[in-house]
């Protein structure tokens, strides 16, 4: 047999690899023959395990070409684990230790002394981080990307560590670090000279912050978003400053009105995005007739919840001809007129979000087809005046069309016939559309082949079959929300065969039983996320079934389910992926049951959510030994109220 | 009021008796005898009406003026005579002589003084020698407490400085009024905390230089009752305590606080030299610099000559002689010490970053750090006198406490301070306004004496 190594040499293997994305993809050709894999170990830069247990035989195989490592998704890593999986000569660039909650800076010094060439560090979300973790982070002295979102105990004394050690950084995320203050970004302006991305969102600092951010000279993008204390006074400062911003996101800043966005639309230049979404809304059309200034450059604009008349919308068509995407969610003022006049000027749109405009009607969907024909997004929540005469001329003039969000906006079957010619539909949301019907389902089936994600949220009129048309049609399916679908039956779920399916969400719906969720969890293996909230029938053998097929299972929500404790402690006990469980009102789980199952799933977990009654009755030590391993507990409070 | 001022201020007449001559603003024991047969009279009158009459001169105001020499050189025949019959007597306490010795002193002081003032408004011409020939009179003053040395300071009450001040005010207004502004600066308690440091450019010899003893700084009482002894921090709370003593002490005027002639005039430029010899501060020192204040002298002598007995009970290793030190430091002790990895420490957290900014390589250091070398000992706070002394305590520990034992002989110190240094400081008036306003009827009366 010829091998055809021989044809086809390594280098030109690894080159056809680059036009590979899909991991299934890759395993195939994994599978042809041993050149083809020793083909796949050279080129592989990344992997993202999704447990421990084969992360040293993984390393080891690709330890020399590896540069990225991802281990958010690994459930019990602890810092031994993470030490000890690591091999010590390695040319690691990134790693993502990002939820990463039972690593201490411990595991992080040792992870940054093993790998000397790092590069980029995420311990985003990681909660309990706080200065050490950040301390042993600094001794990363290459860093150039580090993101520590979410590690609510970093203070000042923690940046200023990084800001000292790690002083290559170019892009710095601390999102959320709410204990950081104007002192220390201060500090870290002055230390980290060659930032050029930073996202300090909802973070307490002051104008001050801005003064000292103005400073930086590589500066390109900054995100504000929801910074309270800003207003237009440290926007003046960044407007003079010496950096040339290309991005800015001051949405959720509730001080910052149009007369900072001018002053700064005036000084920066080169902005290419601005996002000013949720802003104090007065005076918006002196920021609008300021866009003319930028002009040509900008390609990103988002002005949700903004007051924005017709004329501004023409100002806005008139001077920003490159604009790529435009938001204008819950804009009041937005009306047929306003956006004729913004799709006459900017012709290159290519994402339109329209979400709650609520005097948008075909007119306007007439005017975006005639004029952007290469809209890829479109974004129509809650434009209830819209109707099939719109949709129609949408699909046949876009037909590039890869996400549209109709829902709430009432369509029926008819729409979703017009629809269904746009092929290359990736996202489709028709969610409160009561008006769907099977009949519809099956164009979309037939048709929308490549479909990736489609939400029918309380679409009331679907049956068994047209989940069955849908299972059929659209065998790329990723995500599938069905919540509420009261008259899809076990039927219905017997015909989700889809492999690729990993967010599925099946809340609410009172006929299934766990037959169903059977049938479903052999024909979907990949799931991640199941939602099965308030599915009152299923009990253990729905458990069972999930804890025996759906090996990646990750997030889970089993309220409401008439699972027992058996059923719970083989579920939390086999799932090895498992982080995330929702289980709250479970009244057949007694104490006991619920005490051995989170013993069995100890260390894995990462959130959980219980009833808060148990908080007294669940062993304190158990509890303890659950947060020492990172694990985050909530406790609701609801009363048990059964909806059908 | 009215009728305390009339008390202390009217001159008084020559008759020896202890009844009128008794100055209810004195409470110190020496001058409560019967045998102190002389009041230490105010010259103000006398020596006010020379200035106003010092720029034209006057053969009336002269002979005025002389027969007021007079009286005075009788007066203190009176009191020599006083002293010889005591002794013969053999009934006197050296302490009682001491303070008649003390008055004959100051009594003669003062007669030299306005003969040389009053020739100073007959003869202009000899204002700059008598100016120069100031210092030595001041000294004469100075060196009484050293010949009396078992004394308590306010012995040497009766010094009349005011209307010496008066008088070398009337001759050098342009220098001697300076040094008065200083000095009124120093009883401010709120401007005292830069005293000594504030450029005190006075010239050696202008000013009084007085010492105290070890045992005077460390008292811990500066009022005792002249009944049973006890002793009080603040004359107020001596005031108080009389009362118990009977219902004499329970007067309006005995209960009031010692007030000031509001025409009366500043003391003398005072500075004080520390005990300890071979200090910077101890006036034997070839780089001499005096201490302004009596706080200044309590808190230089406590914090670089006595052992920092007060520990900082948040941290055990700081150690303070000034009680106040010790307070403004657990202030900023214990949680909010910010560490670098320097091993230097910072009371605040920005001054900690601008630190960090400044210097490459270093870091703030976490909580549990190790502390590579500590900077165990802050330098002693300036010697010169009250520093961090803000407290409301404080400020009233010194005002009763330190300064009246000095000055209440005068009994303006404090009572008058605030209209004193009102006037004073008032840029549109001069002394001299000042005094014709203020005592044009005693001027009149006096020469009926």
């Amino acid at each position: 047999m010829c091998d055809i190594t021989t044809v086809l040499s390594v280098d030109l293997l690894a080159q056809v690899l680059d036009w590979l994305h899909d991991s299934r993809d890759l395993k195939s050709c994994r599978l042809v023959s041993r050149a083809f894999l020793q083909a796949e170990r050279m080129h592989r830069r990344a992997i993202r395990p999704l447990r421990l247990g084969p992360l040293p035989v993984l390393l080891r195989r690709y330890v020399g070409s590896l540069q990225s490592l991802d281990l958010s998704s690994c459930p019990s890593l602890d810092d031994s684990a993470l030490s000890l999986s690591i091999p010590c000569p390695n040319n690691l660039r990134s790693v993502s230790l990002s939820r990463a909650t039972g690593v201490t800076w411990r595991g992080l010094e040792v992870l940054v002394s093993v790998c000397p060439k790092i590069e980029a560090i995420d311990i985003s979300h990681c909660v309990g981080f706080g200065d050490r973790e950040a301390a042993a982070v600094a001794k990363a002295c290459w860093l150039k990307e580090l993101r520590i979102d979410k590690c609510l105990n970093v203070t000042d004394v923690g940046l200023a560590k990084v800001a000292v050690g790690c002083s290559r950084l170019e892009k710095l995320g601390i999102k959320w670090c709410f204990e950081i203050s104007d002192i220390g970004i201060d500090l870290l302006v002055k230390k980290c000279l060659e930032l050029r991305e930073l996202d300090i969102s909802y973070l307490k600092v002051g104008n001050e912050s801005l003064r000292s951010i103005a400073s930086l000279p590589k500066l390109e993008d900054l995100a504000l978003v929801g910074c309270e204390y800003l207003d237009d006074e440290g926007l003046y400062f960044l407007s003079n400053g010496n950096c040339s911003l290309q991005s800015i996101d001051v949405s959720r800043c509730e001080n910052v009105t149009s007369v900072g966005l001018t002053t700064l639309a005036e000084g920066q230049q080169r902005l290419r995005k601005i996002n000013a979404g949720n802003c104090s809304p007065v005076l918006t059309s002196t920021f609008v007739s300021k866009l003319c200034t930028l002009g040509d450059t900008l390609i990103i604009l988002k002005l949700d919840k903004l007051q924005l008349s017709a004329s501004a919308l023409e100002i806005v068509g008139k001077n920003c001809r490159n604009l790529f995407e435009i938001g204008l969610s819950k804009c009041n003022g937005v009306n047929d007129e306003g956006i004729s006049w913004l799709v006459e000027g900017c012709t290159h749109l290519s994402t339109i979000d329209l979400t709650c405009c609520l005097l948008v009607t075909d007119k306007s969907l007439l005017s975006i087809a005639a004029c952007c024909r290469g809209v890829k997004c479109l974004w129509l929540e809650s434009c209830v005046l819209i109707s099939e005469k719109g949709l129609d001329q949408i699909a046949t003039c876009c037909t590039d069309l890869k996400e549209i969000d109709l829902t709430d906006c009432n369509v029926n079957d008819n729409a979703l016939k017009c629809l269904s010619r746009c092929s290359e539909l990736l996202v489709l949301k028709i969610g409160l559309c009561s008006g769907v019907s099977d009949i519809g389902l099956s164009f979309i089936g037939t048709n929308c082949s490549k479909l990736l994600e489609l939400d029918l949220y309380r679409c009331t009129a679907i049956t068994d079959d047209g989940l069955a048309a849908i299972s059929n049609g659209c065998k790329r399916l990723k995500k599938l929300n069905l919540c509420y679908c009261n008259q899809i039956s076990d039927t219905g779920l017997s015909h989700l065969q889809l492999e690729e399916l990993s967010d599925l969400e099946l809340r609410g719906m009172v006929r299934i039983t766990s037959s169903g969720i059977t049938a479903m969890a052999v024909g979907c293996r990949s799931l991640t996320q199941l939602d099965l909230k308030r599915c009152y029938s299923i009990d253990d053998a729905g458990m069972w079934a999930l804890a025996q097929y759906t090996e990646n299972l990750r997030q889970l929500t089993i309220s409401y389910c008439t699972v027992t404790g058996l059923g719970l402690c083989h579920i939390l006990g086999s799932l090895r992926c498992l982080q995330d469980v929702k289980m709250v009102h479970l009244s057949w789980v007694s104490i006991e049951g619920f005490e051995l199952a989170l013993r069995a799933s100890c260390g894995k977990l990462k959130k959980v959510k219980l009833l808060g009654k148990l908080q007294d009755v669940l062993s304190p030590e158990l509890l303890q030994t659950l947060q020492a391993r990172g694990c985050r507990i909530r406790w609701v409070n609801k009363p048990l109220v059964f909806k059908g | 009021m009215d009728q305390k001022k009339r008390s202390s201020f009217t001159y008084p007449p020559r008759n020896n008796s202890p009844q009128e001559s008794f100055n209810p603003n004195y409470d110190c024991p020496q001058f409560n005898s019967q045998n102190r047969t002389e009041s230490p009279y105010p010259y103000d009158t006398p020596s006010q009406f020379f200035n106003s009459q010092s720029r034209e001169w006057d053969p009336h105001a002269l002979l005025l003026n002389l027969s007021f020499l007079e009286q005075k050189i009788h007066q203190t025949q009176n009191i020599v005579r006083e002293m010889i019959r005591t002794n013969e007597g053999q009934n006197c306490n050296i302490s009682e002589l001491t303070a008649q010795r003390q008055l004959l002193t100051t009594d003669l002081t003062s007669t030299i003084i306005q003969l040389i003032s009053t020739a100073g408004s007959f003869l202009p011409t000899i204002r700059t020698s008598l100016l120069s020939g100031n210092a030595p009179i001041t000294q004469l003053g100075s060196s009484i407490p050293s010949a009396s040395s078992g004394l308590s300071p306010s012995a040497y009450q009766p010094n009349p400085s005011p209307d010496y001040e008066e008088l070398t005010k009337g001759w050098g207004e342009n220098g001697v009024e300076s040094a008065d502004q200083i000095q009124i600066e120093d009883l401010d308690v709120k401007e005292g905390e830069d005293v000594g440091q504030d450029g005190d450019t006075l010239p050696i010899g202008s000013y009084e230089v007085l010492q105290l003893e070890k045992e005077e700084i460390l008292a811990p009482h500066t009022h005792f009752c002249t009944i049973c002894g006890k002793g009080f921090k603040r004359d107020a709370n001596l005031r108080m305590h009389m009362r118990g003593h009977g219902d004499e002490y329970k007067s309006p005027a005995a209960l009031a606080k010692p007030a000031r002639e509001p025409g009366s005039q500043p003391m003398p430029v005072k500075r004080y030299s520390c005990p300890f010899v071979g200090c910077k501060r101890n006036k034997e020192h070839k780089n001499f610099q005096p201490l302004k204040t009596l706080l200044c002298v309590k808190n230089h002598y406590k914090r670089s000559h006595c052992e920092k007995s007060y520990t900082c009970s948040r941290c055990n290793t700081k150690k303070f002689s000034v009680i106040a030190d010790l307070k403004t430091h657990e202030k900023h002790c214990g949680r909010d010490k910010w560490l670098c990895s320097c091993g230097t420490t910072f009371s605040r957290k920005d001054k900690l970053f601008g630190h960090v900014a400044l210097f490459q390589g270093h870091t703030p250091a976490l909580p549990s750090d190790e502390v590579k070398g500590k900077n165990e000992e802050i330098n002693d706070k300036d010697d010169s006198g009250g520093v961090g002394y803000n407290d409301g305590d404080e400020y009233l520990d010194m005002k009763g406490g330190y300064f009246s034992p000095m000055v209440n002989f005068d009994s303006f110190s404090f009572e008058g301070l605030d209209e004193f240094s009102r006037t004073t400081f008032d840029p549109t008036e001069t002394s001299f306004s000042f005094l014709r306003s203020g005592s044009p009827d005693f001027a009149r009366k006096d020469p009926g004496n």
